[in-house]
């Protein structure tokens, strides 16, 4: 489904991202896991068509988007659960719900997604009129998903979507994916929690310092010395 | 000493002007909201609009709503070719970059018109009946004064009702809140400026139209003053954010029509310095206007 190789992302003199490769075929679920300014969300932005890209390829269903911009991006089937949230706070959750589905035509289709995930949020639709800014953490997290999946994406690709939430919440968002992952959603999923990514993936990569240390079958990493050390604090 | 009739015409007059303030902040805080650019060539837009209204008053018999019509489109073309040619190849340039570049777009419409059309200020007249006072309780107006405040807020409401309810409207106050999140959500951000650039200008425009038509005059610089304080509203009412271009747009027109109206005549002269210390009040209480985002919610 999308393929990354040897990827260089750099902010001014800075490589935030080395010679990254990755690939995530159709239907998997990949997590990215590495500690804090590992190069994990400008890998996922990289991909989105939003970062500085200095040298090395994306390929998204065999065709090369590494020059795209993300409208172009979007349109080939992948949203992006960014980092933070960024919801939009003056905005109503339902006009940030309606903008997941900005590129989309097919109006029924639309309709039946927002159902969709009213029924997966049920918090969102009590507060579906309200202004996104005025949400709790948990409920912009939400909405942030739900917004990804109002595009109906082939590639869903989620930045540390615990980040900072209460473990029930956690709990819920968890099961959403997974449910996501068994409908045949390919995830490609970036996550502090380790343990809780490592447990749900298919397969993992490890970053370090901007780059690929060890990639391999999530129940293996679970099973790593090193990475338990590291990663999973054991 | 301050009749109730008195007050009530200056309460006319401030609407009068607020409404023109307002018709320009909106151009302007609509793209700084999008691009971080302070667009200096907005004022230069609105004076095209005036000569282009002349010409069309003074050379033609169309109905005068067209002569008002056809500048606002033609001008809001404008708009979209000044965005692409001069700051569509800075997109993510310093906004110093883009501020100084704006200043030479103005720059260069000014001279232009100086070369051609003289700098010769020009009369602008419209026929008798647009002029004509009416009293209405010891309080007077002009139909234009009336056209003036029904066309503004005509013409906001249709903004309005744009940006709140179509897609296009809604992914504009999208990406002023967020340029990168609306990018995520596959938002083509350079059609979202042009539409932008559209609108304002046409709003532009038609404050141009009516600014001449007030002041029965037009000449190449007559939209640096009323540009740069259109700027001063859109940052009183919380740059980025149109309510606050509208709210500023208005409160400014009031507060310089009051400090006119109801000081003694010797302070007059200071109308456009006591505008800017009314900015600097109200950023010293509110440093991001009065409906602006806190510097949080922007990050
Ligand atoms: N917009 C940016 N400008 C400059 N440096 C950045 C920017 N975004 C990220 N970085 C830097 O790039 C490195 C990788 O960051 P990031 O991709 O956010 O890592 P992670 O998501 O793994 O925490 C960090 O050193 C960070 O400071
Ligand atoms: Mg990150």
């Amino acid at each position: 489904m999308v393929r990354v190789e040897g990827l260089t992302v750099a902010y001014g003199g800075i490589e935030a991202v080395r010679g990254v490769s990755l690939e995530v075929a159709e239907g998997e679920l990949v997590t990215l896991i590495g500690n804090n300014g590992a190069g994990k969300t400008s890998t996922l932005m990289a991909i989105s068509g939003v970062a500085p890209i200095r040298s090395g390829r994306i390929v998204i269903d065999g065709e090369e988007t590494t020059k795209l911009p993300p409208h172009a991006i979007v349109a080939r089937g992948v949203a992006h659960c960014p980092e933070g949230r960024l919801v939009f706070g003056r905005l109503t959750v339902q006009e940030n719900l309606r903008l997941g589905a900005y590129q989309r035509k097919d109006s029924a289709g639309v309709k039946q997604d927002l159902d969709r995930v009213y029924a997966l949020f049920p918090r969102l639709l009590e507060r579906r009129t309200q202004l996104a800014g005025t949400l709790s953490g948990g409920e912009q997290q939400m909405l942030a998903i739900g917004r990804a999946l109002m595009s109906r994406p082939r590639l869903l690709m989620l930045d540390e979507p615990s980040l900072g939430l209460a473990p029930l919440i956690v709990q819920r968002i968890f099961s959403v994916i997974q449910q996501l992952h068994e409908e045949g959603v390919t995830i490609l999923l970036v996550e502090q929690n380790a343990h809780l990514a490592l447990t749900l993936a298919d397969r993992a990569y490890v970053l370090e310092t901007g780059e690929v240390r060890l990639a391999g079958p999530a129940k293996q990493m679970i099973d790593n010395p090193e990475v338990r050390k590291a990663y999973l604090s054991q | 000493m301050f009749t109730p009739t008195y007050v009530a015409q200056q309460i006319i007059n401030g609407v009068n002007l607020g409404s023109m303030y307002a018709l320009i902040a909106i151009g302007l805080t609509m793209v700084y909201g999008l691009l971080r650019l302070i667009n200096f060539a907005h004022g230069d837009l609105l004076m095209l609009g005036a000569y282009l209204g002349l010409l069309l008053v003074s050379a033609t018999f169309m109905p005068l709503i067209l002569t008002l019509f056809i500048p606002m489109l033609v001008i809001g073309f404008l708009g979209i070719l000044v965005e692409r040619l001069a700051y569509r190849p800075l997109r993510g340039a310093p906004e110093v970059t883009m501020l100084i570049t704006s200043l030479a777009v103005s720059s260069i419409i000014e001279n232009s018109m100086v070369m051609t059309v003289t700098a010769q200020p020009r009369a602008f007249n419209l026929p008798a009946g647009v002029n004509r006072l009416h009293t209405v309780a010891g309080v007077s107006f002009s139909t234009l004064d009336a056209l003036t405040v029904g066309l503004s807020v005509a013409l906001m409401a249709a903004l309005t009702l744009y940006v709140r309810n179509t897609r296009t409207g809604i992914a504009m106050r999208a990406a002023a809140e967020n340029l990168r999140a609306a990018r995520l959500m596959g938002i083509d951000i350079n059609r979202v400026v042009m539409v932008a650039f559209f609108l304002g200008s046409m709003l532009a425009a038609a404050a141009g139209w009516l600014w001449a038509a007030k002041y029965s005059t037009v000449e190449p610089f007559m939209g640096f003053l009323p540009g740069l304080k259109a700027f001063v509203a859109a940052v009183i009412g919380g740059i980025g954010v149109i309510p606050g271009a509208v709210l500023g747009g208005y409160l400014l027109g009031f507060a310089e029509i009051f400090f006119v109206g109801f000081l003694p005549p010797a302070f007059s002269g200071y109308r456009d310095a006591f505008v800017f210390a009314l900015l600097l009040l109200i950023l010293l209480i509110r440093p991001n206007g009065i409906l602006g985002a806190s510097t949080e919610e922007r990050a």
